[in-house]
């Protein structure tokens, strides 16, 4: 059942710009520029499919099938994780290309270079947008603005600290916001605490919102 | 307690509206018709039955089971329609069908063909291209098709011309006589008249009657009068009265009337609907 709502969500649910959010790693390639941005603008794209979710009725019609409510929240975090994992490889794609292209540039001036740690702090961003979007979202699935609002502060307090971090916290000037292949170990290691982080958050905003969802009266 | 639709001690308490608590039973292979005017509560009702909304209290169970635990079980052979239902408006209906065909075990995709036939539907277009009629004939067709034994339906006729109302109407019967259950509620009542078994009437939360519609209408007669005829009723007797082409009318139980030896007519179903509010309005007030 989950893969056909999975499949209802690619169909019915998307919202075009939300297909085009994770090319927006192109952005690797612009020099000097805070490239965590990049991260922000996929939740814009789910804040679109969830807002046009609402002018649809998408959750209320979805609810008539012959789907449990629980395997309705699984299957939109399964979408949201299928863009997600779709920017990260097409951000592995364009740090590779900045490095075999702009090798000369030199450091980035907006935070960190783009190069493996970025690809862990995608992970990290998008951990921190589930754990504070889906569980606000699935309260009250009508205040999708206020749920984006909430999740937009926490990613940019996350994106200053992280600008802040790569000028002064030893470990990532030192360590990670280095060109690669410099340092790769320390960076893969730090992109599987990441991806552990990610996983974690995930499964906990995951319940937390079908908890919550449960208990939603629709109007 | 088998039957396909148990309802027992249901309440929703809203600030300034209070649902139940409602108990009901709908008998298996008949049309029961809701009725109750705007605000009585009969979409809380059908949406606390489908599990759009968490009853305050109260259970819920079809065929015996209920909801929470069996959801995408029972949904299978539940169809909901709500006539104010949006959904998908930039998708093409042959899109959204080929999307949710999968979901159904019993999908009957000649019956299906049959209902766009039969509604002049074309799938190429969008929701957001058909009037809020055509919406709900897709709606319909969608849940004719896969092989649901209970429908719920919310004013299903509303927004509907004359003509597809009775094809409607007609589907429904065709339904029932294969053994379907239809739950519907209506503002409609001549839709009623027509093709209902039964009759649940809401009236400001509260179940008021629950019986077949033969009863619901024949314990009632109307009496047709000039406004002192009727102001010399014994008010007791007198359950709502509305302005009417002789003066006033009054609604009087059967033995009431025939008791007082008047002259009444039978009452229809709206015409015991609309004094029955009447009188509820006059002891609120």
């Amino acid at each position: 059942m989950k893969r056909k709502l999975l499949r209802k969500e690619l169909r019915l649910s998307r919202h075009p710009a939300a297909l085009l959010m994770p090319w927006l790693s192109a952005l690797c390639l612009v020099p000097n520029y805070p490239y965590p941005v990049m991260y922000f603008y996929l939740t814009l794209g789910v804040f679109f499919i969830c807002m046009s979710g609402r002018e649809n009725n998408d959750v209320g019609f979805t609810l008539t099938l012959p789907v449990t409510r629980r395997d309705l929240v699984a299957a939109r975090f399964g979408f949201v994780m299928l863009l997600e994992g779709f920017q990260l490889l097409l951000a592995c794609g364009f740090v590779a290309l900045r490095a075999l292209l702009f090798a000369d540039r030199g450091s980035n001036a907006a935070g960190m270079d783009a190069n493996l740690a970025l690809i862990g702090e995608g992970f990290l961003f998008y951990a921190a947008f589930h754990l504070v979007f889906f569980p606000s979202y699935y309260r009250d699935v009508t205040k999708v603005g206020l749920s984006f609002v909430k999740s937009s502060v926490v990613l940019a307090l996350l994106l200053v600290a992280e600008i802040v971090a790569c000028y002064a916290v030893p470990f990532w000037r030192d360590t990670l916001d280095r060109p690669d292949p410099e340092l790769f170990p320390a960076k893969l290691l730090f992109l599987g605490l990441c991806v552990l982080c990610y996983a974690l958050a995930t499964v906990a905003a995951l319940r937390v919102s079908q908890r919550r969802f449960a208990r939603l009266d629709l109007r | 307690m088998n039957g396909p639709l148990t309802v027992e001690g249901l309440g929703k308490v809203y600030p300034g509206f209070s649902l139940g608590p409602l108990g009901f039973a709908l008998e298996p292979g008949k049309i029961t018709g809701f009725i109750g005017r705007n605000g009585a509560g009969k979409t809380t009702t059908l949406h606390a039955v489908v599990g759009f909304l968490r009853p305050d209290s109260g259970t819920v169970r079809f065929w015996g089971q209920a909801l929470e635990g069996h959801e995408a079980l029972l949904r299978q052979r539940v169809g909901f329609v709500s006539a104010g239902m949006r959904f998908y408006q930039r998708q093409s209906l042959k899109r959204i069908t080929d999307t949710l065909r999968p979901f159904y075990t019993r999908w009957d995709e000649g019956a299906y063909r049959r209902c766009l036939r039969r509604f002049a539907l074309d799938e190429g277009k969008t929701p957001e291209k058909l009037s809020n009629g055509m919406q709900l004939k897709y709606l319909l067709s969608l849940a004719l098709s896969h092989g649901a034994e209970l429908l719920l339906l919310d004013e299903p006729t509303s927004g509907l011309d004359p003509v597809s109302r009775a094809e409607v109407l007609e589907t429904l019967l065709t339904l029932r006589d294969a053994g379907c259950t239809v739950l519907f509620s209506t503002h409609i009542t001549s839709d009623l008249e027509k093709t209902a078994d039964r009759i649940l009437y809401l009236s400001r939360g509260e179940l008021k009657a629950d019986c077949t519609l033969d009863d619901f209408t024949d314990a009632w007669r109307l009496y047709h009068g000039t406004a002192d005829a009727v102001a010399a009723l014994p008010p007791e007797l007198v359950h709502g009265r509305r302005r009417s082409r002789e003066g006033l009318s009054a609604l009087l139980r059967r033995a009431d009337a025939d008791a007082l030896g008047l002259p009444c007519e039978s009452a229809g179903l709206e015409d015991v609907m609309v004094h029955l509010e009447q009188e509820a309005d006059e002891h609120e007030a």
